[in-house]
């Protein structure tokens, strides 16, 4: 993981070497997520995957997380949609994380409910093997929207602002599965939007695309960008600096620097940040 | 330069370890192929062999005016069917109507009969003695007689009072017709019975009046319709007489030649010489034909068309006017509900008659029999008939059917429990749930089938009636059930075989749906049912038709439990039930094979016939096993 020696190994040591943890620090009433103190495990709190994470994440801008592999940036973000709901042994072992001031893991919080607010997209795109159409429809349909007006209204708007319509519209009810990689990356994104959430996640959207649906993909983050209040998870560190405005860097589950995306990559406060951003270790 | 790199290992002919562990698996997997090609050879040449002899087979039962003869047959059974139906409906009318009157009418018959049983050596006493007293013709003798007969009449008055009071209502009056009222009343009349006159008490006969009165109508009706046959029965017992003999003539003509030979055979090696003469004697009467003389034989029928021809118009001249003639505002539901049928049964068997008759006046015996009549008549036969002294039918139909049915009924059952189980313990349960069900699921297919049938036959059966004869479901089609050993009973254990089968498959199918789908549904809001139901159930839907399909093979091949529980009535159930149809017992292709395949001499059409069965179910089981695959490959998912 280090690659060399003078570097410091443990994560805790790093975090207390940086003086400030999070030197530009969001006002609280701008902030669409607030993580505070939040730990979290998969094995009902014997190891922690997170630890004592905090930082507020601004409304309206797209927020980067990066960081080596395992180093906790994908639990994070499926936190923020209960996600890591699916897994039985997970829990938040201390903390809490605010989405518009409401404690997500509250008692009386619907995941359901939640997830429709947080939509997801995912590192390997997974439209349903359904029509496009219906892929799209997907969402207004089990929120019971049977209007047929309705519906058709608020396909093409989502395949026009996920920049598809174009590309699609002359067949709608053929399979989604017969789309390019890329376009089938947009339809779930379509997809996500078409339920109109505040927030939405992005799990490494690009991963398994080639450069030139990458670009697509990245125009299209910052036309939501507009919109909605975008998480994306990353190992790309070109891509951070290209789509996003704050940008925060992980390493073994614990937030070692958060700022501003320009900050972070051209500044860094903490040693170990540059090294990464600069490609020495990751 | 080979010592560097030489094979290690001892050679034995030149065949190494690991050759040797190579040829032990290949040569296991030849002997598999190579016994299922022989397997499956085998049944084709013997079921194939099935037709040429069935031919030959409908070409004896033409020559021989069996054929025309079957025409009859088939007519009387039509005719008798809705005979039969008028006498139900008449009785079951009778018994709705004139149900006390009936429990009087029976009851003293019971009684009487009871009572003339236990009281024979008495009555044949008070007989005597009342002759006795006629037959004296001095006053003084006939005193003497008067006194005896006296005592013995009070002897007679003490056994009945003492018989009549431990009379049991429910044995006498078994279908509990009559109230405590009307019992009493007939034992208070039964006091006064004579048993040498034999008259019934003044109660009954008024009731037996009262009920023929009443039933007067419908019985003339039905006795028209009753009579209607009688001159097409006789016809059709005369055909029978001739047609077999002629049968057996040629029959035993063909094997002629062969008996003259073993004749001779004998004659030669016989011990004493009166035996050897007896036997030669016996050899010379043979005369060997070379062709039997059908044609001379067959003008014993031709005269019969005429007659068949007026026997069809005698029944028809009754029949319409009788089923015309039946009452229409009856008090009994099932009788109305009989009537109706027979009133739209009558047209139909009219025109059945009608359209038999031409084909029967067309009838020639010497036309030939094609090989597709042998084939249409075992694929399309209406009858398995087997050992019988007049033809033997190997008709495929019923069984067929029976065991589509049975097959059907336990699918419709089997999937909503195997599909529920399965995306219960996949999507829904627990872990500690699934560990629970699943092997519990599983463990039903360890249940050897005999065991399932012996529990269809006590408890399934048993139970199917009790529930059916509860008065509040006899709105259910087939309610009440006449056999505890039905299709409906088959059908139901034949699910539970199933359900193994069918939960495995749908639960890997539901398990292959990449893990993937399921978080997209979940990310947009979608609930978990909502989840299972429009993304997972739509994704595995090809593999849960293949668990079906799978499931169905599994069924229709399944041999003790229909052989055990599904009735083994060899004939098409009764569609005109509607859904109650599944009430009837039936017989099915498994079944037949396993019934008859042992008492079956081998060679014989019988035995091939049976293979031509099995041929079919082959046949089955390959294109469902086939079909499963190919919907699995072409719609199956690709992660």
């Amino acid at each position: 993981m280090v690659t060399t020696s003078s570097q410091p190994t443990d994560a805790a040591e790093i975090a207390s070497a940086s003086a400030a943890n999070n030197p530009n620090p969001i006002a609280k009433e701008d902030s669409m997520i607030e993580v505070d103190d939040v730990s979290f495990s998969y094995d009902m709190g014997k190891t922690n995957v997170l630890k004592n994470i905090s930082f507020n994440i601004p409304a309206g801008k797209v927020t980067a997380l990066i960081g080596p592999s395992g180093c906790g940036k994908s639990t994070l973000l499926r936190c923020l949609n209960r996600m890591n709901d699916l897994v039985d042994t997970s829990k938040v072992t201390t903390g809490q994380i605010r989405i518009m001031g409401q404690d997500i893991n509250a008692s009386d919080v619907d995941p359901i409910e939640l997830r429709k607010q947080v939509g997801m997209v995912f590192q390997k795109y997974n439209p349903f093997p359904k029509s496009i159409y219906d892929n799209v429809a997907y969402g207004l349909r089990i929120q019971g929207i049977k209007n047929k007006s309705k519906l058709n209204e608020a396909v093409e708007k989502s395949l026009q602002r996920a920049a598809l319509w174009s590309e699609v519209k002359d067949r709608l009810n053929s399979s989604a599965l017969g789309l390019s990689g890329g376009q089938q990356q947009r339809l779930c994104i379509a997809r996500t939007i078409a339920v109109n959430p505040r927030i939405v996640l992005m799990d490494e959207p690009c991963s398994a695309l080639d450069p030139i649906a990458t670009a697509r993909i990245e125009e299209l983050i910052a036309e939501l960008q507009e919109e909605f209040t975008i998480v994306i998870v990353t190992h790309n560190m070109q891509q951070a600096t290209r789509v996003s405005d704050r940008t925060a860097f992980f390493y073994l589950g614990e937030l070692i620097e958060y700022n501003d995306t320009a900050t972070i990559f051209a500044n860094p406060s903490v040693r170990h940040t540059e090294d990464y951003v600069s490609g020495r270790f990751g | 330069m080979a010592t560097h790199f030489k094979r290690k290992g001892k050679r034995v002919l030149g065949v190494g370890r690991q050759d040797a562990i190579r040829f032990f698996f290949g040569g296991n997997a030849m002997i598999s192929t190579f016994v299922l090609g022989a397997i499956c050879i085998f049944l084709a040449r013997e079921a194939a062999m099935f037709f040429p002899q069935h031919q030959r087979e409908l070409e004896v039962f033409r020559l021989t005016g069996q054929e025309y003869t079957n025409f009859v047959i088939e007519e009387m059974d039509e005719y008798t069917e809705v005979k039969s139906l008028t006498n139900q409906a008449f009785y079951q009318e009778m018994n709705e109507a004139y149900g006390i009157q009936r429990g009087l009418v029976d009851s003293f018959g019971a009684l009487s009969g009871n009572l003339f049983d236990d009281g024979e050596d008495l009555i044949e006493e008070l007989e005597d003695a009342r002759d006795a007293v006629d037959d004296a013709d001095e006053e003084e003798a006939k005193t003497l007689a008067q006194t005896e007969l006296d005592g013995i009449q009070a002897k007679w008055d003490n056994f009945l009072q003492a018989e009549l009071g431990k009379a049991d209502r429910t044995a006498v009056d078994s279908f509990g017709r009559l109230g405590k009222k009307e019992w009493q009343e007939l034992l208070d009349a039964m006091t006064a019975w004579d048993p040498v006159e034999d008259q019934p008490p003044a109660l009954v006969e008024a009731a037996k009046s009262e009920m023929n009165k009443g039933m007067a109508a419908f019985d003339a009706a039905r006795m028209l319709i009753g009579s209607a046959g009688s001159e097409l029965s006789k016809l059709r017992g005369e055909l029978i007489k001739v047609t077999t003999a002629i049968k057996d003539e040629a029959v035993a003509d063909k094997s002629s030649a062969a008996r003259k030979k073993a004749l001779l055979e004998g004659s030669v090696n016989a011990a004493t010489k009166e035996d050897r003469a007896r036997l030669k004697e016996q050899a010379e009467k043979i005369t060997i034909r070379k062709n039997f003389p059908y044609a001379e034989r067959i003008t014993a029928l031709e005269g019969s068309r005429e007659k068949h021809k007026a026997a069809i118009a005698a029944l028809e001249a009754d029949l319409k006017p009788g089923i015309a003639a039946l009452p229409t505002d009856l008090a009994s539901a099932q009788a109305q509900d009989l009537v109706s049928r027979i009133r739209e049964k009558g047209p139909e068997l009219i025109a059945y008659l009608d359209q038999s008759l031409q084909e029967s006046a067309d009838w020639r015996y010497d036309q030939p029999v094609s090989w597709i009549t042998s084939v249409t008549s075992f694929f399309f036969g209406k009858d398995w008939v087997t050992n019988s002294s007049f033809h033997d039918f190997y008709g495929l139909l019923p069984l067929f059917t029976g065991s589509l049915l049975i097959s059907i009924i336990a699918l419709i059952v089997a999937i909503p429990f195997s599909l529920g189980a399965a995306i219960y313990v996949n999507r829904l349960a627990g872990p500690k749930q699934q560990n629970i069900i699943k092997p519990i699921i599983e463990l039903i297919g360890a249940i050897p089938s005999v065991v399932l049938g012996f529990f269809g036959i006590i408890v399934l059966g048993e139970a199917l009636r009790e529930i059916s004869q509860v008065p509040w479901l006899s709105w259910v089609p087939g309610f009440p059930m006449q056999e505890r050993l039905n299709i409906l009973n088959a059908g139901l254990l034949l699910a539970l075989m199933a359900v193994p089968t069918i939960f495995t498959l749908c639960e890997d199918a539901i398990n292959n749906v990449p893990s993937s789908f399921t978080e997209a549904s979940l990310a947009l809001g979608g609930s978990k049912l909502q989840t299972v139901m429009r993304v997972v159930v739509p994704t595995a839907v090809s593999g849960i038709l293949a668990a079906i399909l799978l499931g169905f093979g599994r069924v229709i091949g399944e041999t003790m439990v229909v052989l055990l529980v599904a009735g083994n009535q060899i004939a098409i159930p009764d569609f005109g039930l509607g859904v109650g149809v599944i009430t009837q017992p039936a017989h099915t292709m498994t079944g037949i094979i396993a019934q008859e395949m042992g008492e079956v001499t081998s060679g014989t059409i019988h035995y091939r016939a049976l293979f031509s069965v099995g041929l079919v179910l082959f046949t089955i089981s390959l294109l469902i096993n086939i079909s499963a695959r190919r919907i699995i490959k072409r719609f199956g998912l690709a992660a």
